[in-house]
């Protein structure tokens, strides 16, 4: 009974949760909550009486394009906010908003691909990682030490954590090698770390911020 | 050698993102991130040399000038990266090493290729009906003909590399004379 209804419902409002994404997200905690999951196929017979199985696989290809595009600066990294920013920036004038909501179910879909789409999680900061790679708890410590200033030295990490010298140069060699930090040799002594994602993320924030 | 800046495109020049990323100043040690920064150096110099109308760098005195010195970021690129990336540009036949040989301190920026600078100049004399006439190198790129066109003001050196282009593509005949403005040449079909 219940199942009609929302079908119905879901019908008669169709326009509504393609171009409201508040509405969209209400709706879709309803079906979850009644037991109904709109995305689990494609081709399912909810997901296209909700209109959006083409949305979210339109949305999941255009994830997949930025982050292929900037993989070799980021290593694969990038933080949500500015895939939202990149998204909403893309997408051409009169197609549906898309807000954070969308992203992460968008994700969720590509999880099957190799790639290895997923949400990860650095302190507050919220990235969307694009490569198969397992960050060590090591890396994902450092990470977060960083999250704010989005660089480090070698020595922030000792007075941090207490590392001995190795297990520093370990860690933060593999950041390197993954392509997720970028050296900054301007003090020799003591060069920075940077990662690319933390900063790519400040820099369009207030490009946006003053371009508006 | 000159270095005019006479058609300069209107407005500041845009610079990228990566350019205020402190470490986008350093030769990154990973080699498939370096690739990544080399090629955005490259796009950078090009399309930087081209909206100022620059045409040539001495590489001791450009890594103080932006656009290898970001002042508000306080970094400069070290003069062997830049050596590295004008290697690659001649690689792509977007530079030439002047000046000693082998001593790589000096070099034109041809972010137009000569082919293309040369192209442009013959279809004008074609428009202009001006094969067959002797001008002087100068009075080509510097004349009243010559206003509004691309190449008016063109830098010598780079204005140089095009009529010899010209000249072995059996198109032109350059004439000597006492210096690169006096010497004269003919277009021809």
């Amino acid at each position: 009974m219940m199942k009609d209804n929302l079908e119905d419902f879901v019908r008669e409002h169709q326009r509504d949760i393609r171009n409201n994404p508040a509405f969209r997200v209400q709706v879709q905690r309803m079906c979850q909550l009644i037991g109904v999951d709109p995305l689990s196929s494609r081709k399912s017979y909810m997901s296209e009486l909700l209109g959006v199985g083409d949305f979210y696989c339109e949305l999941g290809i255009q994830i997949i394009d930025i982050c292929v595009a900037t993989r070799s600066i980021n290593g694969g990294l990038m933080d949500l906010d500015e895939l939202l920013r990149r998204l909403i920036r893309r997408r051409l004038k009169g197609s549906e908003p898309v807000v954070e909501d969308d992203i992460r179910r968008a994700i969720s879909q590509l999880k099957p691909l190799k790639g290895g789409y997923k949400i990860v999680c650095f302190g507050k900061r919220k990235m969307v990682q694009s490569v198969a790679r397992e960050m060590n708890s090591d890396q994902a410590k450092v990470m977060t030490l960083a999250q704010y200033t989005c660089k480090f030295t070698m020595e922030d990490v000792r007075v941090a954590f207490g590392w001995d010298e190795d297990r520093i140069h370990s860690c933060v060699d593999d950041m390197l090698r993954s392509g997720i930090v970028w050296m900054d040799e301007y003090n020799e002594a003591y060069p920075e770390y940077w990662v690319m994602a933390f900063f790519s993320q400040l820099n369009s924030a207030l490009t946006m911020a003053n371009a508006e | 050698m000159s270095n005019t800046t006479a058609a300069a495109t209107p407005g500041a020049f845009q610079f990228p993102e990566i350019y205020n990323f402190p470490p986008f100043f350093t030769r990154q040690p990973n080699e498939s991130t370096w690739q990544e920064q080399r090629r955005q150096w490259c796009d950078l110099i090009l399309a930087y040399y081209k909206h100022n109308r620059l045409y040539s760098l001495t590489l001791a005195e450009a890594i103080t000038e932006p656009p290898f010195t970001n002042r508000q970021i306080h970094r400069s690129l070290r003069v062997d990266v830049l050596r590295e990336l004008v290697d690659d540009l001649v690689k792509q036949g977007n530079a030439s090493w002047t000046g000693a040989k082998n001593a790589k301190d000096s070099c034109l920026v041809l972010w137009r290729k000569p082919e293309v600078w040369a192209s442009m100049i013959y279809q004008w004399a074609n428009e202009r009906g001006l094969f067959n006439t002797v001008l002087t190198v100068f009075e080509l790129a510097n004349g009243d003909d010559a206003v509004g066109q691309e190449f008016h003001n063109l830098d010598s050196v780079t204005l140089r590399r095009a009529l010899d282009v010209l000249q072995s593509q059996g198109k032109a005949q350059l004439f000597v004379g006492t210096s690169d403005e006096d010497m004269g040449v003919k277009l021809f079909v």
